[in-house]
């Protein structure tokens, strides 16, 4: 070997550029595989699953109308809401933030994912019986508590993220009984009110892109 | 060099004597620095505001009211998340992976743990005691008559112990980052539980830790008689052994320390349980007497004993009494009852004086409902006992001094007149043919001429949106209710004998006599239009 070949440029590859060989595919795979691994969305899946039959359980023995026929519900999407953000912990931290910029990408897939599976489990379990609010205000109510789920893994770190939904209710419980008309508290409004569409909107919005461009806090060592 | 001269052999440093609590001692005190629930607090003390404290300025500075929120409100709001920190603050070793490096530390490691909890439920008191401590010397300031009942604040606390103890219970056991959320959700949906399981008229719900009294509203107890501690007596029994269970079992493992320990640990576990299962057994026999819940078991007869205090008087043709607690709602009851009794002062029958009671009748119904009875009128001379308890006050909710003035009139004042003419409670609303009796014209046209004299059934006035007070509130947006289940105007006037144009006749003459005549008239003839012997055409 000599050295007349060096600073040309490389042979150019056979393949054509653009067309994925079947190894990156299988690369890609196996990233976000692990991704889901290390984020523990199967058990999130299972929470969100026990989730939905308890809602459908719920539903049998509530009444048609009234405050308790929103809270128990209530409480229960704020469960899955809270199983989401808790799936936004990373177990490596700063390592893993240098990896690469597929990240983001997946931090977004895996957070619209999760909430569409929420969605879907927690309306199979309404199916049977009657959910008041309907599936348009599972959908603003879940979104919203899901948003603040993200907001509180961005804040607090994944691991702690369930005080956000939970305390959240917390607070808004009451506003169902009392008439609030702010469209913050939007448990508390019927499900056709635009303006608390907007701001459990927003909030999931926001908190999402939070969550895809920085991640869940770091809180591996505090941990 | 002989020995005698050899250089004394350095005395060993003196060993420091170390009592055998000053390990878990020191423990707790490390734990005190670095218990998660020290980041939580912040949270907590705004959830206090805005769950507690802000509804309860929006009350009426009434001690009853003031201290069911800091049992019922703070707890639903501070329970689900005590218990996700307690899990959060229980999972740390196993989630880290250090259950086998802390396992053979001196300190056994049920001990370990036992400090642990503590550290993070003395934060979580310290915080719930210093919010209660606010509101209450808040309430002190504003002037509440009586002092704080305690009973609530109590179970607030074993509360707050309790839920720590079980969602730490859980973190242990289950280490895991979905531990502290679910911990969390099943406190959470086991409050929402029980208050379905009341309303269920589940006899064994009355133990759940948010109920304080029963049905019994806030304001309708603790002011008369002295504020009955047998529900709470039987809650703290229920959360003691609760949170001694859960702990308990934490030293049943063989990591968990010696035989002697585990022993201990077991002990514990059975006699937690125990408390817990004999607590609920009592609170199925909770019964409801008119001045709060009754467990037969635990009822103390001194709580039977009425508060002494002395009325607050306003002198008058007709003199009103008031409790003390009621002294700043004397103009609404004045403004309300005050035409009505001046209208009937003076007749055989008629009330020579009101006196505030606590309840004149107290009957539960249904889903963990409650009636109370109306104001009436009895003795020799006659005494309007007048009963508030379950009216909505001025500033409870949404209320305004008007809408409980007109709530007074709307309702009691119709009821005075219904019982002074011989009439049933209620029949004015209801109609004659309810009456039962067509003998009842007479007066039925005599009290709708009152009725109408006087205004006693005018419109509700329009809800004060912008009254200060609670986002929250039953009764926000209406007019004040009873809760009480009485009857409200709006009847259709029908008689079985007499045709509705003869009634309404009779009305009308009766409305448009002069006050002197109307008085005169009636001081003749009420006794026997209270016997019914009076028919509808001989009223002038």
């Amino acid at each position: 070997m000599t050295t007349a070949g060096v600073g040309r440029p490389a042979a150019a590859p056979t393949r054509e550029r653009g067309r994925r060989s079947p190894g990156a595919a299988r690369a890609g795979l196996r990233l976000v595989r692990l991704y889901l691994a290390s984020r523990r969305v199967l058990t999130c899946l299972l929470v969100l699953a026990a989730c939905g039959v308890a809602l459908g359980t719920a539903l049998h023995w509530l009444p048609r109308t009234g405050a308790y026929s929103r809270q128990i519900p209530l409480i229960i999407e704020a469960g899955a809401a809270a199983a989401i953000g808790v799936t936004a912990r990373s177990p490596f931290g700063e390592p893993e933030r240098v990896t690469g910029a597929r990240l983001p990408l997946l931090r977004l897939g895996a957070g619209l994912a999760l909430g569409g599976a929420a969605f879907g489990a927690l309306a199979a379990g309404s199916a049977s019986g009657h959910l008041a609010g309907g599936t348009l205000g599972l959908l603003r109510d879940l979104g919203g508590l899901a948003g603040i789920a993200l907001l509180a893994a961005a804040v607090a770190g994944g691991g702690l993220s369930w005080i956000g939904p939970i305390g959240y209710l917390g607070v808004t419980l009451p506003a169902l009984t009392g008439h609030w008309n702010t469209p913050w508290a939007w448990p508390a409004r019927p499900p056709h009110d635009r303006g608390a569409a907007i701001c459990a909107a927003l909030v999931f919005a926001v908190s999402l892109a939070a969550v895809t461009l920085r991640g869940a806090r770091d809180a591996a060592a505090r941990e | 060099m002989t020995a005698a001269t050899a250089p004394a052999r350095p005395a060993p440093p003196r060993a420091r004597r170390v009592t055998p609590a000053a390990g878990p001692v020191r423990l707790l005190r490390i734990e005190l620095r670095r218990s998660p629930m020290l980041w939580l607090l912040p949270l907590l003390a705004v959830l206090f505001y805005v769950s507690t404290y802000r509804p309860a300025m929006g009350n009426p500075p009434f001690w009853n009211i003031r201290s069911a929120m800091v049992q019922s409100h703070t707890m639903l709001v501070f329970a689900p998340l005590l218990a996700g920190a307690g899990a959060w603050t229980g999972s740390r070793d196993g989630r880290r992976g250090m259950g086998d490096l802390v396992g053979v530390t001196a300190v056994p490691r049920w001990a370990g743990q036992f400090a642990t909890w503590a550290a993070a439920t003395i934060w979580a008191e310290l915080l719930y005691l210093g919010g209660v401590g606010v509101l209450y010397g808040v309430t002190a300031q504003q002037g509440a008559w009586g002092g704080p009942p305690w009973w609530p604040v109590a179970v607030g606390v074993a509360v707050v112990a309790a839920s720590c103890a079980l969602g730490f219970a859980a973190g242990v056991r289950l280490p895991g980052r979905f531990t502290a959320g679910l911990a969390a959700l099943v406190v959470f949906l086991a409050l929402a539980g029980g208050a379905f399981a009341i309303q269920d008229n589940q006899v064994y719900g009355q133990i759940w830790p948010l109920n304080v009294q029963g049905p019994f509203p806030p304001d309708s107890y603790g002011i008369f008689y002295p504020y009955l501690p047998d529900l709470a007596i039987a809650q703290l029994m229920f959360l003691a052994g609760l949170a001694a269970a859960a702990l308990g079992a934490l030293g049943l493992p063989a990591a968990a320390g010696g035989r002697w320990l585990r022993g201990a640990a077991a002990a514990v576990t059975v006699a937690g349980l125990a408390a817990a299962g004999t607590a609920t057994g009592l609170a199925g026999t909770a019964r409801v007497e008119a001045h709060g819940m009754v467990i037969p078991a635990l009822h103390d007869a001194a709580s039977d004993r009425p508060a002494r205090y002395t009325p607050v008087c306003r002198p008058g043709t007709v003199p009103v009494c008031l409790q003390p607690a009621y002294r700043s709602f004397m103009p609404e009851v004045n403004a309300a009852l005050g035409p009505l009794l001046g209208q009937l002062a003076g007749l055989p029958v008629a009330p020579v004086r009101v006196t505030q009671v606590a309840v004149t009748t107290v009957q539960s119904t249904p889903g963990n409902g409650i009636n109370f009875g109306g104001p009436v009128i009895r003795g020799r001379p006659a005494v309007l006992y007048l009963p508030l308890a379950g009216v909505s006050l001025p500033g409870e909710g949404h209320t305004s001094a008007a809408q409980f003035a007109w709530f007074l009139r709307d309702q009691y004042a119709q009821e005075i007149v219904n019982e002074l003419v011989g009439l049933p409670a209620g029949a004015v609303a209801i109609g004659l043919n309810q009456v039962g009796n067509p003998g009842h014209a007479a007066q039925f046209a005599v009290a709708r001429a009152l009725d109408q004299v006087l205004n006693l059934t005018g419109p509700p006035p329009p809800n004060d949106s912008s009254a200060p007070g609670p986002a929250g509130g039953d009764n926000a947006g209406s007019a004040p209710t009873g809760r009480s289940g009485r009857a409200g105007p709006g009847g259709t006037a029908s008689d079985a004998s007499s045709s509705p144009g003869q009634m309404q006749d009779a009305v009308d003459r009766f409305a448009a006599m002069s006050v002197a005549a109307r008085h005169a008239w009636l001081g003749t003839h009420l006794a026997a239009l209270r016997a019914g012997r009076i028919a509808l055409s001989e009223i002038p």
